[in-house]
């Protein structure tokens, strides 16, 4: 097991090394110069470089990746310019929001994905198969942000029984914080369970197939504990690998569905920050979604391998 | 159509061409490509049926739906009908361009890598970073690069369909290069390049283009999202996700306004899965 993370950690190391660079180069190409729009108007040349200086943009494009790089493990992220105040202060103040819509989000998509596969994978009447086949179908066929549109219709416009925009932090009021995360951890999470869903499904299937299952019904045991001892652990592979890639799809999907439902956590803030040029805050959070996007992945793959040995002992 | 179909059935026409036609035998193909046509014949047409633009303002501002604004009016008083209409045509501008130019450049990257280890492990390494990027975030950071608008969002567009492409046609020529077919040419002294061009390409071909009807899909999401977010196509120029912002600022005042560009939103991303669908079908038949 240990042989096997070792032997993935430099894929993701280099991933995560150049993504660092391609966030770190990207808002340096853009034309513009960052220190003239900060100075203002009227700066004189003498205040431009003075605040050229100060945020470090008058040294070599080296020195200030490894002084962004070096930063990084201080938990020092560098100072936003358009805010004046540290980025990580910044990311922290909105972190909370997105933090509980991907959380719930991630609830939601687990259960969903789960209950579907499992209604999906086994034995069904013909109607009872077309009907699951159409929902899932239409579920991975429609990105987050129509799903939003939709639910906002339906739930804030023509019942009122759900808030459609703004927030309230869980920390401050919990069941008012709940009906505010409900519609848009939905959008979120309902095209990638149905990815999900669909995967296990068809490895579900499968795993009926094999010879082991028919020994379980020959021995006498009931369909539930067929499908609950004996298929589904053996079918969780796929829907676990894919499991880790949808959470990256998620956190993308987030910054739509926050704009949607008028909801300031980070997606809000990346949105600023590339409006604004903030170079220290776009590099942050570009980084921030690569190194959880890729995690995330590497995360599913080692679980895989500690689940399933074949996985761990090949290639 | 017809034409087309009784062309089929002669098969007097082009066997490749012959063959991607029989996708017009199902009825989801049938649909999908009637569907599309009248999409692009109203997007064509926008500037003949209301010749007053997408820009013309009036009194009567955030209407419902309605005989005289079937998809109401917006903030400015302008009809959201219209607007949706030269909006489809933004986003029909953007895919023509973006999605062969991503086909292109991603086959191209993919048969290069299967030239060459060195260069197919180098490209694999830029296809991961771009895979890295989790949905719209690649198309944030282009945006940062090139400023918000129609060309970012193309270039947005192209880059994240790059793993798509090159990993297709990646496995897909170094599955056929080990062809008796493809030995035969190179025995015979047929250059590199011909085999490539004129022997693997066309066989290898099937699963790209079906991927780049797929894509289309994603294509309009991605400009959808980026232009909800505030990235993509800016005011007063019209597009899908551009409405879209606009409707999800005035929700409360008029929840009818994403009703229109939502429609055609859906009617353009469910033609070209229909198409596409139906194209992988006729493709994979035996």
């Amino acid at each position: 097991m240990i042989r096997y993370i070792f032997r993935r950690i430099p894929s993701f190391v280099i991933v995560v090394a150049l993504a660092s660079i391609v966030a770190f180069l990207l808002p340096r190409l853009a034309p513009g110069d960052p220190a003239v729009q900060m100075a203002g108007p009227d700066a004189t040349t003498e205040q431009v470089d003075a605040i050229r200086h100060a945020a470090g943009l008058d040294l070599p494009l080296v020195t200030q990746y490894l002084n962004w790089v070096g930063g990084i493990f201080h938990g020092d992220l560098g100072t936003s310019f358009s805010y004046h105040r540290p980025v990580s202060e910044l990311i922290a103040a909105s972190m909370e929001s997105s933090f509980e819509l991907a959380i719930f989000a991630a609830i939601i998509m687990v259960v969903l994905a789960l209950v579907l596969g499992v209604l999906g994978g086994t034995q069904l009447r013909k109607t009872s198969r077309t009907v699951l086949d159409v929902i899932n179908t239409a579920m991975i066929a429609m990105p987050a942000f129509l799903v939003g549109l939709i639910l906002i219709v339906v739930f804030g416009i023509v019942l009122r029984v759900l808030p459609i925009s703004g927030q309230v932090n869980l920390s401050e009021n919990f069941a008012e914080g709940i009906k505010y995360l409900i519609l848009p951890a939905i959008a979120l999470a309902l095209g990638q369970a149905a990815v999900i869903a669909r995967l296990l499904q068809t490895s579900m299937l499968t795993t009926r197939g094999e010879e082991f299952v028919d020994l379980a019904t020959a021995k006498g045991a009931s369909p539930a504990r067929i499908t609950f001892r004996h298929v589904l652990p053996a079918s969780l592979n796929t829907a676990i690998v894919a499991l880790g890639l949808r959470i990256g799809e998620l956190l993308g999907g987030a910054i739509v569905i926050e704009a949607i439902f008028s909801r300031s956590g980070l997606g809000q803030l990346a949105v600023q920050a590339v409006n604004s040029r903030d170079y220290f805050l776009v590099q942050a959070l570009v980084i921030g979604a690569v190194m959880i996007a890729v995690l995330s992945q590497l995360t599913s793959e080692l679980v895989t391998a500690a689940v399933d040995p074949r996985v761990r002992l090949d290639g | 159509m017809s034409v087309a179909l009784a062309a089929v059935r002669r098969k007097n026409i082009n066997p490749t061409l012959r063959r991607y036609l029989q996708a017009l035998r199902f009825p989801r193909g049938i649909g999908g490509l009637i569907l599309l046509v009248i999409l692009v014949a109203s997007a064509l047409l926008a500037p003949l049926l209301f010749p007053g633009g997408y820009d013309q303002q009036t009194s009567d501002s955030l209407q419902g739906l309605s005989l005289a604004h079937p998809f109401g009016t917006d903030e400015l008083g302008r009809d959201i009908f219209a607007r949706s209409l030269f909006g489809l045509r933004t986003d029909l501008s953007i895919i023509v361009v973006a999605v062969p130019l991503g086909m292109v450049t991603g086959t191209v990257i993919g048969m290069l890598g299967a030239l060459s280890p060195l260069a197919g492990n180098i490209f694999q390494r830029v296809l991961d970073v771009i895979l890295g990027f989790p949905g719209i975030i690649l198309g944030v950071c282009v945006v940062l690069v090139m400023g918000a608008g129609w060309a970012s969002l193309v270039v947005a567009i192209a880059i994240s369909s790059l793993p798509t492409f090159g990993r297709l046609s990646r496995a897909a020529m170094l599955s056929q290069s080990q062809r008796e077919y493809v030995i035969a040419a190179r025995t015979l002294g047929v250059s590199r390049a011909t085999i490539i061009t004129r022997h693997i390409l066309p066989n290898a071909i099937d699963p790209i283009l079906v991927a780049g009807t797929v894509f289309v899909v994603a294509a309009i999401f991605i400009e959808a999202g980026l232009s909800i977010i505030g990235l993509g196509i800016q005011p007063p120029q019209p597009s899908l996700g551009s409405l879209l912002n606009s409707a999800t600022r005035f929700i409360s005042q008029s929840p009818t306004y994403i009703v229109g560009p939502t429609v055609v939103l859906f009617l353009l991303a469910l033609s070209f899965s229909l198409i596409s669908d139906a194209l992988n079908r006729s493709v994979n038949r035996p």
